[in-house]
């Protein structure tokens, strides 16, 4: 037996079993390519209904042409070809099908309260270390109130200390007037909520880290709050002074702790990884925690407008009082019970 | 190390880690993990685009308020917008583009998922979360260094590059947010089908160059593929004296006495591939592989 083009054969030419292969499957390859091509080019959203489902079937035939080839044939080319489309094809099939609206819709229905139920032991542990931090805060400016200084910095306290006076609180603080509506409610809220993000932001992130800058962060963020209130009830405004920071610190503390609680769900999957390895159990316990950590942006968003503007609009103690115990109730109701049934694990 | 590899390895010198990841179907893909450098430059491209995406945002918006409205607003509405820009860049290219952004596509990288599943909204929006610890926490600390004390300025910072440093303690060079969302940063060229050379037209009555089976037996699937490589070059002096140089050893281990023309070399070493791969793929599908000259018929 010789192998070779001059043994003969219609025209001398050699004709593989490869290549015949190919030549039955190569069409459905290159309108698979052109379809990759254009959504690689222009996003999921320029298939038809029907193109998103010939593309799943020309995909899988790729994949097993691929399988095939890869038993019957040598040639290098086509090889290699045939992987990088099934890879760019894969990535189109299973990549991302929904864009921010659709994703973000399935989110606040299900996504984020699923999540944040699974984080609910990491968020027990997180309020604890926050009311301890409290707690010391408080007890210690209690006990002499020029300790305020050490909990809480200057560019934070912005003028208010042991020095101020009863009226300087009531007057500057706490009935402090109203500024103007898009003072407040524009100007005031807007840098809240890009500051408080950035604090929620890192509490979650520095989770990475083993978790302890961000047990530190809440800490101290609990210990400055309970600083401020020796500092009022010192004054005699204890009560005025929950009130006034209840009303929006129910959100804002509320999404503060979630970002730390999902911090820690992250230290604890590095430090724990339990039975999976720990970069697995990390990929895993990282999508609820940023999950959960997500949403407390709309939380910060919410809690910012809530304290740049209804705080000095609702002028009076008990009105604010109620204020925030509708607030945390509904928040509450949302987390408990909405998106379906009570679930571990928001995948 | 696939035989694909090798030949890369050997005539292009590129040596990349490759990465195996396994589709819902079963079929597993080798990828190419991106170097740090590509990744490096897109990120820094990326930043370039936001920079000035933010910076038309100013100027635009100031312009518009100046003329319209009151000063404060005007630049709070702005910086609203600013912040969402830079906060959104990322992850809305992510969504939208299958795990690419910008400076992403121009370095032809992307992110997919680690064990080969769906890549999820949930693993962009962790992995870009993340980013905000590894670089613009790093920034703000280096800009405000000296406004706190020298020992916890200088511990913040330590860790913070120690995170930042990340992608060059793991073979996947994965940054926190990659490990955190379970994604890696591939290379991924796009390819063409080129023809097959083994089906190439030939004129007609030409008599072809014919080879025994021992003769063929010489060679293995990596030396045709590099064969293949060759022959796929752009013809030119150089690629020519190559092959003639290859045409030269072949005849020489394989035992054929005549010299080949000049002329000739190209229709010889096509030929020689078709012979050698038909009996190489005959081989294949009754279980033999001969991954190369070297090495024996393994059974598969």
């Amino acid at each position: 037996m010789r192998y070779g083009a001059a043994q003969g054969g219609k025209s001398g030419e050699l004709t593989l079993r490869s290549a015949e292969f190919r030549a039955a499957r190569e069409d459905g390859w290159i309108k698979l390519d052109r379809m990759v091509t254009r959504v690689e080019d222009g996003g999921i959203g320029v298939l038809s209904a029907s193109e998103s489902e010939e593309i799943t079937l020309l995909y899988r035939s790729a994949v097993s042409s691929l399988s095939v080839a890869r038993n019957i044939a040598l040639d290098r080319n086509m090889l290699l070809y045939l992987e990088n489309l099934t890879l760019r094809a894969y990535l189109v099939v299973y990549g991302p099908r929904s864009g921010m609206s659709g994703s973000m819709a399935e989110f606040f229905r299900r996504g984020w309260p699923r999540a944040v139920r699974s984080v609910r032991r990491q968020l027990a542990v997180i309020a604890l270390v926050f009311f301890v931090g409290a707690a010391a805060g408080f007890m210690i400016v209690r006990a002499d109130v020029e300790n305020f200084n050490l909990f809480v910095s200057e560019r934070m306290s912005q003028g208010r200390g042991p020095d101020s006076t009863r009226e300087e609180l009531l007057g500057g603080e706490i009935f402090a007037p109203w500024k103007g509506f898009t003072e407040m409610f524009v100007v005031f809220a807007n840098s809240l909520f890009r500051h408080n993000t950035m604090v929620g932001i890192l509490c979650f992130g520095l989770g990475f880290m083993l978790g302890v800058p961000t047990i530190i962060l809440i800490a101290s963020n609990g210990a400055s709050l309970g600083a401020f209130l020796a500092l009022h009830s010192d004054k005699g405004l204890a009560l005025d002074f929950i009130c006034w920071l209840s009303i929006h610190g129910v959100t804002e503390i509320a999404a503060l702790l979630l970002m730390g609680a999902a911090g820690l769900l992250v230290a604890q999957n590095i430090i724990f990884p339990g039975r999976l390895s720990r970069l697995e159990s990390l990929a895993r316990a990282g999508h609820s925690a940023a999950v959960a950590a997500i949403g407390c942006i709309a939380m910060f968003f919410i809690a910012g407008i809530i304290e740049g503007g209804f705080r000095q609009l609702i002028a009076n103690t008990a009105g604010r009082l109620v204020f925030a115990a509708v607030t945390g109730l509904l928040w509450a109701c949302y987390f408990i019970f909405a998106g379906g049934k009570r679930r571990d694990d928001s995948r | 190390m696939t035989t694909a590899d090798r030949v890369s390895e050997l005539l292009d010198g590129v040596k990349r880690p490759v990465r195996e990841i396994t589709s819902p179907e079963g079929v597993k893909l080798n990828v190419q993990t991106a170097s740090r450098w590509e990744r490096m430059t897109a990120f820094l491209l990326d930043v370039t685009f936001l920079s000035l995406a933010i910076i038309l945002i100013y100027s635009v918006g100031l312009v518009l308020f100046f003329t319209r409205l009151n000063l404060s607003i005007g630049l709070t509405f702005i910086s609203f917008v600013a912040f969402v820009v830079r906060n959104m860049y990322f992850l809305h290219f992510e969504l939208a583009w299958q795990g690419r952004t910008p400076g992403k596509k121009i370095c032809g990288i992307r992110v997919v998922s680690r064990n080969g599943g769906e890549l999820t909204p949930t693993a962009l929006i962790a992995r870009n979360l993340m980013r905000d610890v590894e670089f613009f926490l790093p920034m703000t600390l280096f800009l405000s260094l000296g406004e706190q004390s020298g020992w916890s300025s200088l511990a913040e910072l330590g860790w913070t590059i120690a995170l930042t440093a990340l992608p060059f303690f793991n073979r996947d060079r994965m940054r926190a947010g990659d490990i955190i969302a379970g994604t890696i940063v591939i290379k991924m060229p796009k390819r063409t089908l080129l023809d097959d050379l083994a089906s190439a037209p030939r004129q007609r009555g030409e008599a072809g160059y014919s080879f025994t089976p021992a003769q063929l037996a010489v060679y293995g699937a990596f030396e045709l593929q590099v064969l293949e490589e060759l022959l796929r070059r752009k013809q030119t002096p150089r690629v020519d004296s190559i092959l003639s140089d290859v045409c030269a050893k072949i005849c020489r281990n394989i035992g054929v006495e005549e010299a080949v023309p000049p002329q000739n070399v190209r229709k010889f070493l096509n030929d020689f591939y078709a012979s050698e791969r038909d009996m190489l793929e005959h081989g294949q599908l009754f279980g033999l592989y001969k991954d190369d000259k070297n090495s024996p018929d393994r059974k598969i």
